[in-house]
């Protein structure tokens, strides 16, 4: 079937399988930043912003993101460069393959947590595995971009 | 010691760093196994389903390999595929490959395989309780010392058990192979740690069909932690043989279920331990190790295993009389691998256990046992191999002191006394032997390629990879810092094995140890050579003698000798020190256990890079707490692994504060770091739930359904 999606402020009509995730739609588009972890919903780095609110994209199909914005770690350019400072300036980036989902979701946090605590930033990454890094470097850094203490 | 940030930070966060998936070539197809679900029989009959056009598809078997069918390295003993018997679950039957994954799936979903079942062992304690199953070489270190037995010295007598554990890299496994019939090359792209392994498998079971096997690594490795050391062999192999027979490029890329369910993981083990201490110096004289390991259905590389979890067996203690004897035990399981700590965890998960149960037993702090019998310089291990420094004991008592043990001990034995919940601390200390066992390097005889451009520029040509612990940042800070060259002009390029020659896999925490010490001396010697203060301007105006060309090669010590036949003498050269203390909370309500401070003090020598070598202790800390609170899996219900559901690995939200020092950081020396956080955590929590709740518990992971049976029924305990 044929959809058209809007990723990253732009539009696509591409041809897909009535029972594709919106994971597999994205990475055949290009989002190579958009990766595949377990494809069950479990790990998190498959995650994007859907309206601006973080989503598993492995558990939704394609046809369904139909007439929403579709936000990848490409589409946030700058807006993800302070992120992307505070997380590095910790050393905490490791094998990376976390590393753009970790970012957008840290993004959309930002937006939603109107005044974050470090229980509530543990709370909204937890779904968000890392085997590397342990987080301890993560949070670090994400919590100075958040500015909590 | 300085802070570089990793060259390849920013193109991972913001997504353009090309792991293996993200990687397609013209006219590719896609591959997937068919493994076997019986853990041990005969297979009858193949059946493949008639709605798809077979001839769309192609299909290997153990048949269509043309060299062998043995995995060669490191003990060749496991077939690439299954012939006409299976011997574990996850045994490869088939690869099949077709354009469409979709297709692919759905087929591969419907072919029947038929067994004639057989006697199976899929379970750890069957395993490892029955000598039967023993298989292998034993290894035997007798450092007996004809000590006649007090009638008075304090006997204790344990059984431990760990579990498997699952590597759990966010990037499955995968490899991608073309073949090019006009020069005969199969060119193979891969997630892994030992691209010379992947080579020396995929021209094994090419046989003569092939000239040679180029292996490349993909720029993202999304980390290995030894799971990407030997599995990446047998798939390598089976995807070069597909795309032989297909002649299209073929890739492979496992899912997560597949992962869990075929590929190698930590071994479990069964060790049993005698002591005997003299009550009245509170030393232990005797020590008598029966250290076992389930290896699954193939040794692979369990035998190396095996070694370096004797040699660690007996923990740091002075200890007149030990008689330690390894075993490997077989099953109809994967075969077990590599796993940061390689049998070293398993080995302090029981001796740094004991330690607290003889001190138990002797009414004494653990602390104050660990310091009545800790080595000391003139002492030696059980391999004779002598002490030569006190860091151990150093780094012991650091930790205590920065972690104010004492004071805690008694706040929270007050604090116990009055709540149903309650708070404990406990210590662990251990060492992890640098590189290669006994020989090892020598054999390995390591080789790096070194070329100095016209303009400066260093090119380092290792076969190391980077998966995450910033090898490849790392080795070269320890080139251009050496000679104060620019950053920016030291490159370590993508391994690629007919561009770099073969410096020994990434394994063993030898990366920074051995080849960065190779490069560091490197850089030195040519600037003594050459005679220059500043590289750049050397080259400047020496213009024809660049591009230059340079090979290094691995000097092995001579004062270093081991006999691997007795296990007798140095079995490594340097050891990294470590000593950890854990806080818990103890939620009595759950019997759950919460990891609330961990504090370590290592003696690596010299951390080249502060921020990496931090991340290498958290990261190494927090897969320990997960091995000993919650990460299990048995094998007989390997069928039911899908996801990160149904096995726990820790989250954010689950993670403690992390307390790190390094001492003796002016050493010359860079020495091993990328295992030893892994290895001493899980007895420190475990001893940290002693001191909370009094409760003595041998088998880890010490999960609450473990702990409330424990509670309930206290005689069940094994021991
Ligand atoms: S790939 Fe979507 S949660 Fe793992
Ligand atoms: S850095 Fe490797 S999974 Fe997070």
């Amino acid at each position: 079937m044929k959809i058209t999606l809007k990723i990253n402020n732009q539009v696509y009509t591409t041809h897909i399988d009535a029972d594709e995730s919106l994971l597999d739609t994205l990475r055949k588009l290009g989002f190579k930043s958009v990766k595949k972890g377990c494809d069950t919903g479990t790990c998190g780095v498959c995650t994007v912003l859907k309206n601006g609110k973080p989503v598993l994209s492995c558990q939704i199909l394609a046809a369904r993101a139909e007439g929403h914005d579709i936000t990848t770690v490409e589409g946030l350019g700058e807006k993800a460069d302070e992120i992307v400072d505070a997380i590095v300036s910790e050393g905490a980036d490791q094998c990376g393959y976390c590393g753009p989902s970790l970012v957008v979701t840290t993004y959309a946090m930002k937006q939603e947590l109107k005044d974050p605590t470090i229980e509530k930033i543990n709370q909204y990454l937890s779904g968000n595995l890392c085997r590397c890094s342990g987080y301890e470097g993560q949070l670090r850094g994400i919590k100075k971009y958040m500015g909590v203490k | 010691m300085r802070d570089i940030r990793k060259f390849d930070a920013r193109p991972k966060l913001d997504g353009s760093w090309k792991f293996l998936d993200d990687i397609t070539y013209e006219g590719m197809i896609y591959g997937q196994l068919l493994y076997s679900t019986c853990h041990h029989g005969i297979i009858k009959k193949i059946q493949f389903p008639k709605d798809f056009e077979l001839n769309e598809f192609t299909i290997v078997s153990a048949k269509d390999i043309v060299g062998k069918n043995l995995v060669p390295e490191p003990e060749p003993d496991q077939p690439f595929m299954a012939e006409d018997k299976v011997s574990h679950f996850g045994q490869i039957i088939l690869g099949i490959a077709h354009p469409s994954k979709r297709t692919l799936i759905s087929f591969i979903k419907q072919i029947q395989i038929d067994y004639q079942e057989l006697p199976a062992i899929t379970d750890i304690e069957e395993c490892l309780e029955n000598e039967d199953n023993v298989f292998g070489r034993e290894i035997i270190i007798d450092h007996r010392r004809e000590i006649e037995l007090e009638s008075n010295w304090i006997h204790s007598h344990e059984i431990y058990y760990t579990p498997h554990q699952e590597h759990a890299y966010m990037e499955p496994q995968g490899i991608i192979s073309i073949w090019n019939p006009a020069d005969r090359k199969m060119f193979v792209k891969a997630t892994c740690q030992c691209p010379y392994f992947v080579k020396h498998a995929v021209e094994a079971i090419m046989g003569k069909a092939i000239n040679e096997a180029v292996i490349e690594t993909s720029e993202g490795i999304g980390g290995a932690f030894g799971g990407k050391e030997d599995f990446p062999n047998v798939l390598a192999g089976i995807t070069s043989l597909l795309a032989y027979k297909s002649g299209k490029p073929v890739k492979i890329m496992l899912d997560r279920a597949d992962d869990f369910k075929i590929t190698t993981n930590r071994h479990p083990s069964r060790i049993e331990l005698h002591t005997y201490t003299d009550p009245a110096t509170k030393k232990i004289m005797k020590l008598n190790v029966d250290y076992r390991l389930d290896a699954g259905a193939y040794q692979t590389l369990s035998p190396v295993v095996l070694s370096r979890g004797v040699l660690h067996a007996s923990g740091g203690y002075n200890i007149p009389d030990v008689y330690i004897r390894g075993r490997l035990f077989r099953s109809n399981t994967p075969s077990n691998g590599a796993f940061r700590g390689f049998g070293v965890p398993q080995a302090l998960a029981a001796i740094e256990a004991h330690a607290d149960k003889i001190a138990s037993q002797l009414n004494m702090d653990p602390y104050d046992f660990r310091k009545t019998n800790i080595f000391k310089v003139g002492n030696e291990f059980p391999s004779t191999q002598k002490i030569t420094e006190n860091h151990l004991e150093e780094c012991l008592d650091r930790v205590v002191q920065k972690s104010d043990y004492r004071k805690k001990l008694q706040e929270f034995k007050e604090w116990n006394v009055a709540h149903k919940d309650k708070k404990g601390i406990g210590i662990s200390m251990g060492y992890h032997g640098g590189g290669y066992t006994g020989n090892g390097e020598k054999i390995l005889n390591s080789k790096i390629k070194i070329i100095i451009e016209k303009d400066a520029k260093v090119k380092i040509f290792v076969s190391s990879t980077d998966m995450g612990q910033g090898a490849h940042t790392t080795l070269a800070q320890m080139f251009f810092e050496a000679i104060k060259h620019p950053r920016e002009k030291c490159w370590v390029q993508l391994p690629n094995t007919s561009k770099t020659p073969d410096s020994g896999p990434t394994v063993a925490s030898r990366t920074i140890y051995i080849i960065g010490t190779m490069l560091q001396k490197f850089a030195l010697k040519i600037k003594d050579e050459m005679g220059f203060t500043n590289l750049e301007e050397y080259v400047a105006s020496h213009q024809s003698d660049f591009p230059r060309e340079f090979q290094i090669k691995f000097t092995p010590d001579p004062t270093v000798s081991f006999d691997d036949n007795n296990f007798r003498g140095t079995a490594y050269k340097d050891y990294s020190w470590a000593a950890c203390v854990s806080e818990i909370y103890y939620h009595a309500d759950t019997y759950q256990i919460e990891l609330k401070k961990i504090w370590n003090v290592l003696d690596i020598g010299h951390p080249v890079n502060l921020k990496i070598a931090e991340g290498q202790v958290e990261g190494g800390n927090i897969q320990a707490m997960g091995y000993a609170l919650t990460e299990f899996f048995y094998k007989k219900d390997f069928g039911r692994m899908q996801g990160f559901t149904d096995y726990s690995i820790p989250l954010s939200l689950d993670i403690p504060e992390i307390d790190i020092e390094f001492i003796h950081t002016d050493s010359d020396v860079a020495k091993g770091l990328g295992e030893i956080p892994m290895d001493y955590p899980a007895p420190a929590i475990r001893n940290a739930f002693h001191n909370a709740a009094g409760i003595f518990i041998n088998e880890y992971p010490l999960t609450p359904e473990r702990i409330f049976k424990q509670i309930s029924s206290p005689k069940n305990h094994r021991i």
